[in-house]
């Protein structure tokens, strides 16, 4: 725990923390806009872009968009660790802390931390949105076990990808290098084999895929929802890439001597 | 038990033998300098006894045990490496703060070790204005946060000015020879640490090449006394008579085999007036240059 708060407080020390909320917010707040703006609306094909707006599954489809802002906590938990390379504080990290793998664990335990703050004020932003745009469309709130079961899903998702960033920043010290990797990664890789059919068999055991499982609301944006594993399945799949990250990087690239 | 114990430490990097077979211990209330050229080996030496490096043989131990197996290193060992070690973005305070919190220490300690090193007035900049003097006494403060009886210090004094130097020689002494703290401080640069330094231990190209007290180091060279007189014709073949080696150099003689005031002795008998009879210390920089093999070149 001690050193959980130390990491925490290497954290707030330094100013990238809330550049990355702001960005994560105003990001969850354009998906939010943007959902709530074409609610309802035909799109090209015929079907409706998105559920209208007094609907059930229109309130399920808002609490879980707070998970597509993955990124950049997951990019705050790349520089966690890459940030002590860069700048060669993990000397005096490793002086204070000689048993490395206790580093890497203080680092998880601050990412669960970060990503849960992170996750509660997206929810908290989803819930103005939900209770302001519902009943002002004659419909009806609802706080259904699948709806905590989606809002709990974007707090995973959060924290899991931000544990995610962490053991990727541990595996790959150079802080550049890393941050490339997780952006292609999100936003080239994980989207194409999400939104290719013939892929996503592939697509479902990804971070994206999990993390979709875990907040899937059944809302057929047009990449279909049905090849997604169960929440469950889903959640285990994430904590394993964080781990298995972890884990490899504990063994190897944080063994290596610091000169 | 010595505080610092390092025997037969080797270390390679591939092919380059960067410590190869060291072995020196330094005691409390001791400063050792560890001197040798740029590339001897000194800082891989420092990095393997503090559990950065990973040693391929022998064994480095600080009160007793190796560093990853200090329950409370920073309570027993502090360092001073490089002057870079700090996150730009946050400030001296936070800094020794995160430092208090992973060591367990209370939060006062920062405060208090800022003054130490003379930084009080700056504790809320960030570390990005810093001059380089700043850094290294930052990195000072860093290492005496747990009040430890070891110090480690690898080239401390560059970056440094004069003045800078000067009291960093001071507060070496204060804490080895005042509060009983082991001392081991590295230099390429035998002029910077000569006056402070009780033992030397000198390597060269991952080899020690000499160890022992700054006194038996000094005595290894040959010392002369520098003479000037008006009665060179007479002196010279008295001084010799009396067992000397007198070598004439331009408007003085360098006299080796005799006391200063044997040489005054001889200069009375012999009715010689002497403008100057001065002892020469060994020139020390010279004999490590000699030792550490690259006064040849």
């Amino acid at each position: 725990m001690t050193l959980i708060r130390a990491e925490l407080l290497k954290l707030r020390t330094t100013r990238l923390w809330w550049v990355m909320l702001g960005v994560t917010v105003a990001y969850v707040l354009l998906q939010l806009g943007l959902t709530i703006g074409f609610a309802g609306q035909t799109g090209q094909n015929g079907r409706q872009v998105f559920p209208s707006r007094g609907t059930v599954p229109f309130q399920e489809l808002l609490w879980g968009l707070g998970s597509s802002g993955v990124l950049f906590p997951m990019i705050l938990g790349v520089v966690m660790m890459t940030a002590e390379y860069r700048y060669q504080t993990i000397t005096t990290t490793f002086l204070a802390t000689p048993r490395r793998e206790r580093v890497v664990v203080a680092k998880l335990g601050a990412g669960v931390v970060v990503g849960l703050a992170f996750g509660l004020i997206v929810l908290a932003l989803t819930a103005v949105a939900v209770v302001v745009t519902v009943p002002l469309s004659g419909g009806e709130l609802v706080l259904s076990a699948k709806v905590l079961r989606i809002a709990a899903g974007v707090l995973l998702v959060l924290i899991l990808y931000t544990l995610f960033g962490v053991g990727l920043g541990a595996l790959i010290k150079n802080q550049l290098g890393a941050i490339i990797v997780a952006v292609v990664w999100v936003f080239i890789v994980e989207a194409l084999v999400t939104a290719i059919p013939a892929l996503q068999p592939v697509g479902k055991w990804t971070p994206a895929g999990a993390g979709g499982a875990v907040t899937n609301s059944g809302v057929d944006l047009g990449l279909g929802t049905a090849y997604l594993l169960p929440a469950w399945a889903g959640a285990l799949v994430l904590l394993g890439y964080a781990v298995l990250f972890s884990a490899v990087a504990s063994a190897t690239t944080i063994r290596r001597d610091i000169t | 038990m010595s505080a610092i114990e390092i025997r037969n430490l080797r270390k390679a990097f591939g092919p380059v033998r960067a410590v190869d077979g060291v072995s020196f211990t330094v005691e409390p209330g001791t400063i050792t300098g560890y001197l040798g050229p740029n590339g001897a080996g000194k800082t891989t030496t420092l990095r393997s006894l503090l559990g950065l490096c990973t040693a391929d043989s022998g064994t480095a131990l600080v009160n007793g045990r190796r560093y990853v197996e200090l329950p409370h290193p920073l309570s027993e060992v502090g360092a001073v490496l490089e002057a870079t070690n700090f996150h730009p973005g946050r400030t001296a305070l936070n800094h020794l703060r995160v430092l208090c919190a992973a060591a367990r220490l209370p939060r006062e300690r920062a405060t208090e070790a800022l003054d130490q090193v003379g930084l009080a007035d700056v504790a809320g900049k960030r570390v990005q204005v810093f001059s380089l003097g700043m850094r290294q006494r930052l990195a000072l403060a860093t290492a005496l946060i747990g009040h430890p009886k070891v110090l480690i210090l690898d080239e401390p004094a560059n970056g440094l000015d004069p003045a800078g130097i000067q009291w960093l020689r001071g507060f070496l002494r204060y804490l080895s020879h005042d509060q009983g703290a082991a001392v081991l401080v590295s230099s390429h640069v035998l002029a910077e640490v000569e006056q402070i330094v009780d033992n030397v231990v000198i390597i060269a190209k991952g080899r020690l090449v000499r160890q022992g007290s700054l006194a038996e180091l000094v005595s290894n060279g040959d010392a002369a006394v520098r003479v000037r007189t008006t009665g060179v014709a007479e002196l010279v073949p008295a001084l010799e008579r009396a067992g000397a080696t007198v070598e004439q150099q331009d408007g003085f003689l360098r006299v080796r085999g005799l006391e200063a005031e044997d040489i005054g002795r001889i200069a009375l008998d012999a009715k010689v007036v002497l403008s100057e009879v001065t002892p020469e210390r060994s020139d020390l920089q010279q004999v490590f240059l000699e030792l550490t093999g690259e006064g040849q070149g």
